[in-house]
């Protein structure tokens, strides 16, 4: 492994894979313990069940909340309702790649290159330099969309249809930008081990149009009293382990993009955005700026970017670690592969943390509150929610 | 941009497209019909001796060059129709197991470019309102109680529709939630697209997709 070693927790911590713990650079074989707290109500209070299965929700998750009727004392949050299992050890890493894909659909070039940095890193396989400029188009794509769904979802319960609407249909065209770059709307199948394959004709254009958009829709949605008195100060939280835009809308310089090796963000000057407003409206902030970051940093790095054919990894061996930047936050992959194939998988989505988080946060806010405060985590259970056999 | 957010709709004009009564404006190529022959390498078995199965297919792209997108949208299959649903019809989405693609997609079809509700096709948030639920995922033993209880509180007549390969099939992933016979209709992609979404539930209340068969409804996507 060239950037991650076994040890003692140091660093950064960024989650739990189903055997290990992974830090900023250590993978430790003990995993962190995340306290599992139980509730019992109060007199006068009683728990409202809401999910696994409602229209309110885009994925299966079921909540407890515990409330005497208005304010919420607490929330249990069960993830694990829709676990599925995956076959993916004993698969050659070519073909666990497209169950990997799958693991989170709507982030699933994060999750496609996390696996094939590791896998790359495991076998020693080198990236043409033009192919680390491809990746970092698709992750910064993924992040585009998966911000402006985002910030769609937070106009929804405020009732603010328009923004909701036109927000809605720049995620519809930025499926449209990625289905031409990609040949594929999710992505999936579009890298591979050592390589990628990308079209870019005609996605500047397309993408500063986008930037334009979207400033106008931010901008318009600043000058909302009404929208921003429902995002500020709800879901406050500045504690703990927090990961990715929610780290970062509470004034923590933290993002894998700046401990990047190969996607050149360093090159193009990346800077994450910081803030210093740790709740719902801070989340919402942080996560716009990103979306006008990502399409300038997009438009640079079009010109460098090119293709590659992928790696034959057959009879190949060794051990390899690697962590991206989603759009939620750090996701990270641990790979040993023996004679071609992958003998051992683990992977840590930043969900886990951000469902913490979530939790924590939602502790003295209102009922009116938690759906605004649930979008602005913009967290999949999809990621959490699997067994990797 | 003022943020008198009627104007601001007003000024943008409309986006909606005319599909399904037009062809689609930008139709993918993956998921779309495959066509060709011979090919293998397929990692789920949708290419057989005898052609191309759609509903396992989750178009990953290795049987290319033997077979080739066509951008064909209509890769579905409707078993039954209800046109009591023609003017208004209700759809409860169910998230059995799915990677999170389907959902998007499905949530999609209300997007301005597409605007479900302009065809009468709207989302509900409990199945006690539905005329229909939208299976997606593979089968997962947490949600199998659920889903039992959701068909079970939907009044009659009533739809069951698989979305994606992983409902129909069990894709890649698994086993599908439902045996097939139970599906009304099957729509196949990994995930579909919404403009196929679109059009199988048209489809399944009645509807026309003009651009196909000037009203006589479609039946059948085959």
């Amino acid at each position: 492994m060239r950037y991650y070693r076994f040890g003692n927790p140091e660093g950064r911590f960024i989650g739990n894979t189903e055997k290990y713990a992974a830090y900023e650079n250590v993978i430790s074989e003990h995993r962190h313990e995340i306290g599992a707290e139980s509730y019992q109500n109060l007199p006068g209070e009683f728990t409202f069940a809401y999910g696994p299965a409602t229209g309110g929700l885009i994925e299966s998750v079921a909540f407890d909340l515990h409330t005497p009727g208005e304010l919420i004392k607490h929330v249990g949050v069960d993830p694990y309702v829709k676990t599925r299992p995956l076959k993916i050890r004993g698969l050659a890493p070519q073909d666990a790649l497209l169950m990997v894909e799958r693991i989170n659909g709507f982030h699933a070039a994060s999750n496609a290159l996390a696996f094939e940095m590791a896998v790359e890193d495991a076998l020693d396989i080198d990236v043409p330099d033009r192919v680390w400029y491809s990746r970092l188009i698709m992750l910064e794509l993924e992040r585009i969309r998966s911000n402006l769904e985002v910030v769609k979802r937070v106009c929804e319960p405020a009732g603010f249809g328009v923004p909701q609407n036109q927000i809605s249909y720049l995620r519809e065209n930025v499926a449209r930008i990625i289905s031409r770059l990609a040949g594929h709307r999710y992505f999936f199948s579009a890298s591979s081990i050592g390589g990628c394959q990308i079209s870019k004709s005609g996605i500047e254009t397309m993408i500063s149009s986008v930037k334009r958009e979207f400033g106008e829709i931010f901008n318009a949605l600043l000058e909302s009293k009404i929208f921003l008195n429902r995002l500020q100060n709800n879901g406050n939280i500045n504690e703990g382990d927090l990961l990715g835009p929610a780290a970062r809308a509470a004034g923590r310089n933290v993002d894998a993009r700046l401990e990047e090796m190969h996607m050149p963000y360093a090159d193009l000057g990346f800077k994450p955005f910081i803030f210093d407003e740790p709740d719902a409206f801070g989340r919402f902030y942080v996560r716009s700026q990103e979306i006008l970051a990502s399409t300038d940093m997009i438009s640079e790095a079009l010109e460098h970017s090119g293709n590659s054919s992928a790696t034959d990894t057959a009879g190949a061996s060794g051990e390899g670690a690697a962590r991206v930047e989603s759009p939620q936050g750090d996701l990270f992959y641990y790979v040993r592969i023996t004679d071609g194939r992958i003998e051992d998988i683990q992977m840590s989505s930043p969900s886990l943390l951000n469902i913490e988080a979530f939790r924590k946060s939602m502790a003295g806010n209102i009922f009116t509150d938690y759906h605004f405060n649930w979008e602005s985590f913009g967290i999949w259970i999809s990621e959490l929610a699997v067994v990797i056999q | 941009m003022s943020s008198l957010w009627f104007l601001n709709g007003v000024r943008k004009g409309i986006k909606t497209e005319r599909y399904p009564s037009t062809d689609p404006a930008a139709a993918p190529q993956w998921p779309s019909r495959l066509s060709g022959s011979n090919g293998g390498n397929c990692p789920v078995d949708a290419i057989t001796p005898e052609g191309w199965i759609k509903e396992k297919c989750i178009f990953c792209r290795r049987c290319v060059p033997d077979y080739q997108p066509t951008g064909d949208q209509d890769i579905f299959t409707v078993k039954k129709t209800e046109d009591t649903f023609l003017k208004s019809f209700h759809l409860f989405p169910l998230d059995s197991g799915a990677c999170g693609s389907c959902n998007m997609e499905f949530l999609s079809i209300f997007a301005p470019q597409y605007d479900a509700n302009r065809l009468g096709i709207f989302m509900v948030n409990t199945p006690r309102h539905a005329d229909a639920i939208i299976i997606m995922g593979v089968m997962t033993q947490g949600m199998k109680e659920a889903l039992d209880r959701a068909y079970e509180a939907m009044p009659e007549p009533k739809l069951v529709i698989a979305l994606g390969a992983c409902a129909v099939t069990g894709g890649i992933i698994g086993n599908a939630p439902l045996d097939r016979e139970k599906y009304h209709v099957e729509i196949a992609g990994c995930p579909p697209s919404p403009y196929t979404i679109l059009s199988a539930i048209n489809a399944a209340r009645g509807g026309s997709n003009m651009r196909r068969d000037s009203g006589s409804g479609n039946r059948e996507a085959d």
